[in-house]
């Protein structure tokens, strides 16, 4: 809360004092200091202007609509207006370009390297009343310095997914994505993730924060078995279509990747490694520039409701933070472990953090792309 | 030139992207030049376009040779006919092969159909290889090249053909001694409006591509906005890419330049 009266007390800048003062002909300042600032608070609670969003595809108005419909009806002349962001890599560039966002959503993995990067500004919890609802291990894992950067929403895991009427695993591991016997019938995602399942794989005790001789070990592992790679997906229309179509057999994928293929009719299993699985939390972040933190707030507060939780959940197959959001789908349910408040955490899995090498992480993994 | 400008000073650190201390420096282009990774991928890509192109113009230039020689009345029906995709977006045209190509695609099912190939056995290197891409790639670009050399063949004068006959030429040496050097402008043409796209190309690789048809464009796009943004090496990638083709363009300016000059 502090976080938030300081945002609204530091805008109350110089200019905008004068300002008020000239539009109400001096009474500002007859009616006092006090009276003033109060004046000025309510000014700027008047937050006008469509709210920005800088969000992933299908989370704005092609597709998501759902999610944020009761802000929608609670501030029909502020609807948000949407930009997109394909990773955080190009949120970055653009927010650095300059996109005039409100808020954006970046993954857990990067709380920490926003946070200190001066770009966002702590959310203040007491104004987002469905916050008490959320998943209290992913809102800590929000948390930066005992502040709220993040609030958490969409989540998930990446773990393996085969046809059992094709693949016979020799072991629960993710050593099935190097599979020499399944040359060809392999996909890897597109993403840096690649380095930190193979740290774990190879065993290294913080893959997140590998040495050097540990990250030339995880990308030569990774160059090493390229070959039997299909291909890399970064979407999962792209995973879909083809594992659906048998292009490829194993892969590397989300529950809801699981869903959809089951859906599709296919035998198939999502098999959590021994080395565990890793988890992923969408967390808002709210940036400092931004002209309408409570718009932004109210925003948030609209995806976090259960009522929302349950939309996304039944139609996009990711988990939601809101533990009073359940799915429809028995299969969604037990392949996201809903029951399971600690799910993303130690013993299950380990919930993505913040790789501080991230830059030379990137690099291996291009390299093992372009080798 | 401004843009040029401006990514060719982020290849040297004169600018960047993320604030911090940054200065005039060589180290990006310095990496470049001793990654046998990045050339190596260069040199992949290099191969691809320089099979991609030649087969283009070897389809493109009977094609163009029928339609603007055989003395066909329907020549510009049938030219119209070969531009007509692009009628349809680049991207539909090149999704339109993942339903050829694929493993319950256009061909596999034909297989089936016929008996050639079993339902768990279709041949299933066709889509996300490199064989995919170059396949679209000279799709795509076939109709680029046949327009060029179109025109140079329309363009020729026939009484050389016919003085070639009353000189004892056969069909075919009048071809070779006549119609091919003077359609060589329009086949260079051609060639350089495949070759010079394709090398960049990225859209195609990354649809129907997988792992082994990554090309170096997609190198560029990925360092430009995937896993952490490094403008230095993706500039210092482009920057390279762009001299590469410059100098090619010049080669073949000074050569069809030399070829008009040797022929007046």
């Amino acid at each position: 809360m502090e976080d938030g009266r300081d945002l609204f007390e530091r805008r109350l800048s110089r200019e905008d004092l004068l300002k008020l003062a000239a539009a109400t002909g001096g009474a500002g300042l007859v009616a006092g200091r006090a009276g003033l600032a109060e004046a000025a608070r309510a000014q700027l609670a008047a937050e006008s202007g469509r709210l920005q969003v800088l969000d992933w595809a299908g989370y704005g108005n092609d597709g998501g609509q759902s999610m944020f419909a009761a802000y929608v009806k609670a501030h029909p002349k502020n609807k948000p207006q949407f930009s997109y962001m394909t990773n955080e890599a190009d949120a970055l560039a653009k927010i650095h370009a300059g996109a005039k966002a409100d808020l954006f959503r970046p993954y857990v993995g990067w709380v920490k390297y926003f946070a200190t990067s001066g770009l966002v500004q702590p959310w203040n919890p007491k104004l987002i009343t469905n916050f008490k609802h959320l998943n209290s291990f992913m809102v800590k894992a929000g948390q930066y310095q005992g502040k709220q950067y993040g609030i958490p929403d969409d989540w998930g895991f990446d773990a393996i997914l085969y046809r059992s009427d094709k693949v016979k695993p020799k072991a629960r591991s993710w050593g099935l994505l190097f599979d020499e016997r399944y040359k060809g019938k392999i996909a890897w995602y597109d993403d840096i993730t690649m380095i930190q399942m193979a740290g774990l794989y190879l065993g290294f005790k913080d893959t997140w924060n590998q040495t050097d001789a540990q990250l030339k070990k995880s990308q030569n592992l990774l160059k090493s078995k390229k070959h039997l790679v299909k291909l890399f997906w970064s979407s999962e229309t792209n995973l879909w279509e083809a594992f659906g179509s048998g292009e490829v057999w194993i892969a590397y994928a989300w529950p809801n990747d699981w869903v959809q293929m089951k859906k599709k009719g296919l035998k198939v299993v999502y098999m959590k490694p021994k080395e565990k699985p890793l988890a992923w939390v969408g967390m808002f972040m709210l940036l400092k520039g931004s002209s309408r933190p409570k718009l932004a707030h109210a925003y948030v507060n609209a995806w976090s409701s259960a009522k929302s939780g349950k939309w996304l959940e039944d139609n996009y197959g990711y988990g939601h933070a809101n533990t009073l959001a359940r799915p429809s789908s028995s299969d969604l349910l037990r392949a996201l472990q809903l029951t399971n408040p600690k799910a993303v955490t130690l013993p299950n899995a380990y919930l993505d953090r913040d790789i501080p090498r991230r830059a030379l992480y990137a690099k291996a993994w291009e390299e093992v792309k372009a080798s | 030139m401004l843009p040029i400008a401006i990514v060719a000073a982020y290849s040297l650190n004169v600018y960047s992207l993320l604030p911090g201390e940054h200065g005039f420096t060589l180290d990006g282009w310095r990496a470049f030049i001793h990654s046998s990774v990045y050339l190596g991928l260069f040199w992949k890509s290099v191969k691809m376009s320089l099979i991609v192109s030649v087969a283009v113009v070897a389809l493109a230039y009977p094609l163009a040779y029928y339609l603007a020689l055989s003395g066909t009345k329907r020549k510009y029906v049938l030219l119209l006919v070969l531009i007509a995709p692009f009628l349809t977006s680049y991207l539909l045209r090149v999704l339109a092969w993942k339903v050829i190509l694929g493993n319950e695609g256009v061909l596999n099912t034909f297989l089936f159909w016929t008996g050639l190939r079993s339902h768990d056995h279709p041949i299933s290197q066709l889509l996300y290889s490199r064989f995919a891409v170059m396949l679209v790639l000279a799709y795509v670009w076939l109709p680029f090249v046949a327009l060029p050399i179109f025109v140079s063949l329309e363009s020729l004068d026939r009484r050389l053909l016919e003085a070639a006959t009353d000189l004892g030429a056969s069909r075919w040496q009048a071809f070779l001694r006549v119609t091919l050097p003077l359609s060589l402008p329009g086949v260079a043409a051609g060639f350089l409006f495949v070759f010079i796209p394709t090398l960049g190309e990225f859209v195609t690789p990354s649809l129907v591509g997988g792992t082994s048809g990554y090309m170096y464009g997609n190198q560029i796009v990925d360092l430009f906005a995937t896993g952490f943004p490094d403008w230095e090496t993706g500039s210092v990638l482009a920057i390279f890419l762009l001299g590469v083709v410059t100098v090619l363009t010049a080669a073949f300016s000074r050569f069809l330049q030399g070829r008009q000059v040797a022929g007046t």
